[in-house]
């Protein structure tokens, strides 16, 4: 399977001297596209360090990371443009959906093209067609807050994808969801990252949805990533 | 690019409206001010306008007769309008004074005008009802902000007057309206004594062996009928012939009559520069502090209305918003604040204006001022909120 995104030895160091916090002491990863795998460990494990550091919003003290087969970091960035490199190549989801308040769930989901100068009515036939495919079409002109919280989800979910990235980092997504709804929408990010060939890595302390992860990266201290296989998958 | 601005406006119109709302009654207080200001330099110009004249003859060295007393004797006009150039000339009164109307006072300026002939300068002008003044004595010609009506008596010192005629924005420099009387009635209602004042004066002159010797009642007699009287006048208004010259008219006037002549620019400057100046200041300065609160309530909102969204705006610098674009939102949130609070402000002060007791003009002129003002005002206001957009980390999106 071609690579989704690859973590070499990134170590993050937060200060210098005798009050340095080593966050990150070493990680390796790697996600292949169209592949779900969760990131779980104990609060202050480094996870949402991590998170920041795939996710190109906090620079990694060293190491190397790649997404499909650009490099992005090697001992220093490599992109110029972190902005354009989130918005093309990373898809988020928050433990909150984070819907922006004022803009209907069309417009929601097709920010991101349109912040990527495509026309207005190509984006939104494509954020159209996105939501029609994870149910919540529907909703298409709804404002978020008239959505319940798993159609919020959802519609989080369809702009993680819209500019088809090939990585999409989802910080426990299924946090303020009923068991019932967090195993489908488990299950939706994985219809989703084969159906968009995408690499989803999703931290997660939820037990509920760890059964349906193939792999398990387990984080201890910063120290170490432990590549699992989940006991029931 | 969808305006992410006009979005969030719209969604939350309710609290845009009211909070524009509110600033606009500050703007409209502001554009009011400034139209009390104008009213004011108008209402002076109209008092020159509507005096008809183009120099002021006052008393030497004076700077009458609206900003200083002044006092000169009635026959200097008939000097003044022998002269080369001079097209007319007559003596004028002034008097600010409350008299009664109903049950409440009015706050007037007695003008006394000669009304021998028509369209000497200092007679009303703006007449819209009734008509001039063609008796001697005790007629009057009122403003129609005195509340007067045609057919009313008013009574002025010791004498009643038929209002006969009602004009409009006939108003002295400090906005009250004025009473036009013959110049002889107004010579008495300024410096006629009252009668326990003459039966004083008589006994005081009685009692001087100098101004009553004894055998010769006659200097006595001529004494008491000099203090009882006075024919003098505050200024002489002269209209310059077609074809002259103020300013050399003027010099001529100072060099034969050693008489304070002022040209229109220069009286104008007193009334402006001099009489309201001070009033000017104090409404610059209220200006400048409504300005600033102004600034520091738009400050204030859009700040707060950036800080309750900084959590939207981590969301979007993480999937990749600009500054740029987060900024423009912010700036354009400031400007659609500023406009409905302009155009309240607008609405507001145009509606209230009438109301004030003096004259409030609203120029148009001041009106496209105060709109760049309020732009600029909300651009500079919107400059803390922006820096705090700015300064949000994308990574507080996400959590841990």
């Amino acid at each position: 399977m071609a690579e989704g995104i690859t973590l070499e030895n990134v170590v993050k160091t937060y200060g210098k001297g005798e009050t340095a916090v080593h966050a990150l002491r070493g990680v390796d990863m790697a996600v292949a596209k169209g592949e779900v795998v969760g990131l779980i460990g104990p609060s202050g494990s480094g996870k949402s360090t991590l998170l920041k550091c795939l996710g190109a919003v906090i620079e990694p003290t060293s190491g190397k990371m790649t997404i499909g087969d650009r490099c992005i970091y090697d001992n220093g960035w490599k992109v110029r443009d972190l902005r354009a490199l989130r918005r093309d190549m990373i898809g988020f989801i928050f433990q909150a959906p984070y819907l922006i308040p004022f803009l209907d769930v069309t417009d929601n989901v097709a920010l991101l093209p349109m912040l990527a100068r495509k026309p207005n009515a190509v984006a939104r036939k494509q954020a159209r067609d996105l939501l029609d495919a994870l149910g919540v079409g529907h909703r298409a002109a709804a404002m978020p807050s008239q959505l319940s919280g798993g159609e919020q989800q959802r519609v989080a979910i369809a702009r993680a994808l819209i500019n088809r990235p090939p990585v999409i980092l989802a910080d426990e997504p299924t946090a303020p969801l009923d068991g019932q709804r967090a195993v489908a929408v488990a299950g939706l990010l994985n219809d989703m990252a084969r159906q968009f060939d995408t690499a989803i890595i999703i931290v997660t302390h939820d037990e509920k949805i760890i059964p349906t992860f193939k792999r398990l990266y387990n984080i201890r201290d910063g120290r170490t990533v432990e590549d699992v296989t989940a006991p029931n998958a | 690019m969808i305006s992410l601005a006009g979005r969030d406006i719209l969604h939350s119109w309710g609290k845009f409206v009211l909070t524009g709302a509110g600033l606009g009654l500050l703007i409209g207080v502001t554009l009011s001010m400034a139209g009390v200001y104008r009213g004011m330099v108008d209402d002076a110009q109209a008092l020159l306008d509507n005096s008809r004249a183009d120099l002021w003859v006052v008393q030497k060295d004076t700077l009458g007769p609206y900003a200083e007393p002044s006092s000169l004797p009635e026959d200097s006009e008939r000097p003044i309008r022998g002269m080369r150039g001079v097209a007319q000339a007559a003596g004028v009164t002034y008097l600010t004074m409350q008299i009664a109307h109903g049950d409440a006072d009015v706050r007037v300026m007695v003008v006394g005008a000669e009304m021998g002939e028509p369209g000497l300068p200092g007679q009303p002008t703006h007449l819209i009802s009734g008509r001039q003044i063609v008796r001697g004595h005790y007629e009057a010609v009122a403003d129609l902000k005195t509340g007067f009506a045609v057919g009313d008596r008013v009574k002025v010192r010791r004498n009643s007057y038929t209002i006969v005629g009602l004009t409009s924005r006939m108003v002295s420099s400090g906005g009250d309206p004025m009473l036009f009387l013959s110049l002889k009635d107004a010579q008495a209602a300024q410096f006629q004594k009252d009668s326990d004042a003459i039966v004083r004066q008589r006994a005081r002159t009685a009692a001087n062996p100098q101004l009553n010797p004894p055998g010769n009642p006659a200097v006595a007699q001529a004494v008491n009928a000099v203090q009882s009287g006075n024919t003098n006048v505050n200024a002489v208004l002269v209209s310059i012939a077609r074809d002259a010259d103020p300013d050399a008219v003027a010099a001529t006037i100072r060099r034969w009559q050693r008489l304070t002549v002022y040209t229109r620019a220069e009286m104008e400057e007193i009334l402006v520069e001099k009489l309201i100046a001070n009033s000017a200041k104090q409404i610059a300065m209220f200006l400048v502090i409504l300005s600033i609160v102004s600034a520091a309530i738009v400050a204030f909102i859009i700040y707060t209305m950036t800080i309750g969204k900084i959590r939207e705006i981590a969301v979007l610098k993480l999937i990749g918003t600009r500054n740029r674009t987060i900024s423009w939102m912010i700036l354009q949130q400031a400007l659609g604040l500023g406009l409905i609070g302009f155009i309240v402000g607008k609405i507001a002060a145009s509606l209230w204006a009438p109301f004030f007791p003096k004259y409030v003009l609203l120029l148009p002129a001041d009106s496209a001022l105060g709109f760049v003002a309020v732009m600029l005002i909300c651009t500079l206001a919107s400059v803390l909120a922006i820096q705090a957009a700015i300064k949000v980390d994308p990574a507080e999106a996400i959590g841990g």
